[in-house]
């Protein structure tokens, strides 16, 4: 276990989530099984104050967590200068058993959480609260992967070695590799490229004929084919290295900080596509989470497809 | 409309903290003095590891030393010729050096042995070979840093000093001049002198070394080169620079982690003092909340309220806490505090600390405070927000 003070803040902040979380838990179960906004019971109306409570602590939780989560992957960075053989985030996240399924918790957390907070904010717009029983009983649910994903915390911090060789991501993302991420280095960069640009395309379809459910399939393939392209394609030309795949190191301060802007613009168009299957807006602005999704992915697409085109444009050939 | 700001709900807070100027006053005192005190030591901390590192690129890529029983022994000189054979090798010397306890001041000396044909290791020693001559026929010289002579003079040594030999004779070797002020931190308390004489005081063999230093035209190869010299001589310990830059972050995660570990006792005390004081509501405050409600405010509101006065109190204390620490850290060098990570020593190095700015321990300082502060404030607003209007008016 590596006592650094970043690491130290982690867990500190971890430690009070847990107390906070198993409040809010606590107070969900009540809720969800006693909850009857018909009835002028007493016991109701510790519920209706108690549900502020719980809010407030869901809300504080996720508000913490999204600038955490950026400063998590910064530590991770900075790790990467004691692992021997780790160059950048992805080499500290290999080096444990734990690393990735801890990203994949956290970053579906983050989805989960936003998904919270939208129905939360819907549900607050009535006086009757129609959602309340439903935000606590998924609240439930969420606990119990939040809670996951801070074992796995722990666990990862403190069985990282820093004696071990670790990969660096130069090997563990490309197509030599044996992991299964290497698969992707097979599919033909073209056809990959035209399912991207293809998949967007569909998003604008559907946002046009406003199908629902189809928009919200094509925005969740949107996050996967975004990501393959990221590190098949965009990637190198970021890198301007043909052979650099890691979809961690243009997290660092030689490519500005450029994968925030990328990660940011990628999570909050695939949030909103993916959450106007699951909510029922209310009326005036029913179309607005549409636009928003939308736009965002518009942009992630511009973003990532300049990279290629400023580096032909100054060289005239492509990588 | 839901997720913007009310600046009237700002404006209401901040005149709401201002009506108990008292009790916000202690408050954002005690939490500025912590912050302030958290953000030097990792300030002072960075800023020291900087140095060395910088340090360490003029070190040595690797050294080899011989170990026996766990203990590090005299090498071989000719082992530099064998080492010299490996591809990718461009340079080996053999360096003499050690510790003289100079008991009347009760410091230790870093005496090295150098000669003056040889290669030097250390572009700071190629200068004062260059400077003086070390060998001027029989007498022996030693160049010595500011600090040595500093000490020497108290002990009224200004013309040369009387080493004391393992076997009690005594070993005169006079002053030849000082170093340059500049390599004050690796050179304050070191004394030069050529090999014969290092040899002589320390009563060394001849074809004897402290340890041998590698120098490697490929910095990419060193690594490599380190492993083949371990499978020659496997009685031997190789450092590279690498190792030396790991330890070094090392030891200062560990250090300014330890302080960390430590200041979290007192920053769970202050939460929990936070936790009592926003929980204790004097009437006057229980009058207001029962107003408000009564005017129409919703439990919503007030939490809204009173979030906003916490995320200013917290945030007010963090950046004026910061702002502090750089003007203790940087302008006036950290007096006091500095001493916890140079030590004690009588030799001890005055420097001046470099201006590193660090992104990251700025956010780092934050999430220990801001948010914890938030959290230990959640539940008696909450409790505040949920009282009754009708109880509280009466």
């Amino acid at each position: 276990m590596i006592l650094s003070p970043e690491i130290l803040a982690i867990l500190i902040l971890d430690f009070i989530f847990i107390f906070f979380a198993i409040i809010a838990f606590i107070l969900s179960i009540k809720i969800f099984l006693g909850w009857d906004a018909n009835s002028t019971t007493k016991k109701q109306y510790r519920l209706e104050k108690q549900s502020f409570l719980t809010a407030i602590i869901i809300k504080y939780i996720f508000i913490v967590k999204v600038p955490l989560f950026l400063f998590f992957i910064f530590t991770l960075d900075k790790m990467s200068n004691v692992i021997i053989g780790a160059m950048c985030a992805a080499g500290v996240v290999d080096a444990t058993p734990y690393g990735i399924y801890l990203f994949i918790f956290k970053i579906m957390n983050l989805y989960f959480f936003g998904y919270w907070l939208v129905i939360h904010n819907e549900d607050i717009k009535y006086e009757t609260q129609p959602y309340t029983r439903l935000k606590f009983g998924i609240f439930i649910g969420i606990f119990f992967l939040f809670i996951v994903e801070l074992i796995l915390e722990w666990l990862m911090f403190s069985s990282i070695n820093i004696d071990k060789m670790v990969s660096c991501c130069g090997t563990l993302y490309s197509s030599s590799s044996t992991s299964s991420i290497s698969i992707i280095f097979h599919i033909n960069k073209t056809l990959l490229l035209s399912i991207f640009y293809g998949n967007f395309l569909f998003i604008y379809i559907f946002y046009l004929l406003r199908k629902k459910y189809l928009f919200v399939i094509a925005n969740i393939l949107f996050i996967l084919t975004a990501i393959s392209s990221l590190i098949v394609f965009f990637g190198t030309y970021i890198y301007e290295l043909p052979t650099h795949h890691c979809p961690f190191c243009f997290l660092q301060s030689d490519y500005y900080y450029v994968g925030y802007l990328i990660y940011t613009l990628l999570f909050i168009g695939t949030f909103y596509g993916i959450i106007t299957g699951f909510v029922e807006k209310s009326k005036g602005n029913k179309i607005e989470n549409y636009k928003i999704s939308v736009i965002f992915n518009f942009l992630y697409v511009i973003l990532v497809s300049l990279y290629p085109i400023i580096f032909y444009i100054k060289n005239g050939v492509w990588l | 409309m839901k997720n913007k700001i009310n600046i009237y709900l700002i404006e209401y807070a901040i005149n709401s903290i201002l009506r108990q100027k008292a009790k916000n006053f202690f408050i954002v005192f005690v939490f500025i003095l912590l912050i302030f005190l958290l953000t030097s030591i990792f300030f002072i901390t960075n800023s020291i590891k900087y140095e060395l590192e910088t340090t360490v690129d003029s070190l040595p890529q690797i050294i080899v030393q011989k170990i026996k029983a766990g203990r590090q022994y005299d090498i071989d000189e000719n082992v530099v010729d064998q080492l010299i054979k490996i591809e990718g090798v461009k340079d080996v010397v053999s360096r003499v050096w050690g510790y003289y306890y100079f008991a009347n001041a009760g410091v230790n000396f870093s005496i090295v042995g150098l000669n003056e044909y040889e290669n030097q290791y250390k572009n700071s020693f190629k200068k004062i070979i260059q400077n003086v001559e070390l060998e001027k026929g029989n007498t022996s010289f030693m160049v010595m840093g500011q600090g040595v002579q500093k000490v020497l003079n108290e002990n009224y040594y200004d013309k040369y000093f009387n080493f004391i030999r393992p076997n009690g004779t005594l070993k005169k070797v006079n002053f030849a001049g000082t170093f340059d002020a500049d390599t004050e931190l690796e050179s304050n308390d070191v004394i030069v002198v050529s090999k014969d004489t290092f040899r002589d005081i320390f009563d060394m063999d001849e074809n004897k070394a402290t340890d041998i230093v590698v120098k490697v035209s490929n910095p990419k190869e060193i690594s490599m080169i380190a492993s083949k010299i371990k499978l020659i001589y496997p009685d031997t310990r190789v450092i590279t620079s690498d190792d030396l830059k790991v330890s070094y972050q090392n030891i200062f995660d560990y250090k300014s982690g330890v302080f960390l570990a430590i200041f979290i006792i007192s920053l769970f005390t202050f939460f929990i003092i936070i936790y009592d004081k926003s929980s204790g509501l004097t009437s006057e405050e229980k009058r207001e909340i029962g107003i408000l409600k009564a005017i129409g405010w919703k439990i919503d509101d007030v939490l809204k309220e009173k979030f906003y006065e916490s995320f200013i109190i917290s945030s007010f204390s963090y950046i004026f806490g910061v702002g502090l620490s750089f003007i203790y850290v940087y302008i006036f060098h950290a007096p006091l505090l500095q001493n916890i990570f140079t030590g004690y020593s009588q030799l001890k190095t005055s420097f001046e600390l470099p201006f590193i700015f660090d992104i990251q321990t700025l956010f780092l300082v934050f999430f220990l405070s801001v948010p914890s502060y938030i959290g230990a404030t959640i539940i008696p607003s909450w409790r505040i927000a949920t009282l009754e209007a009708d109880e509280v008016i009466r």
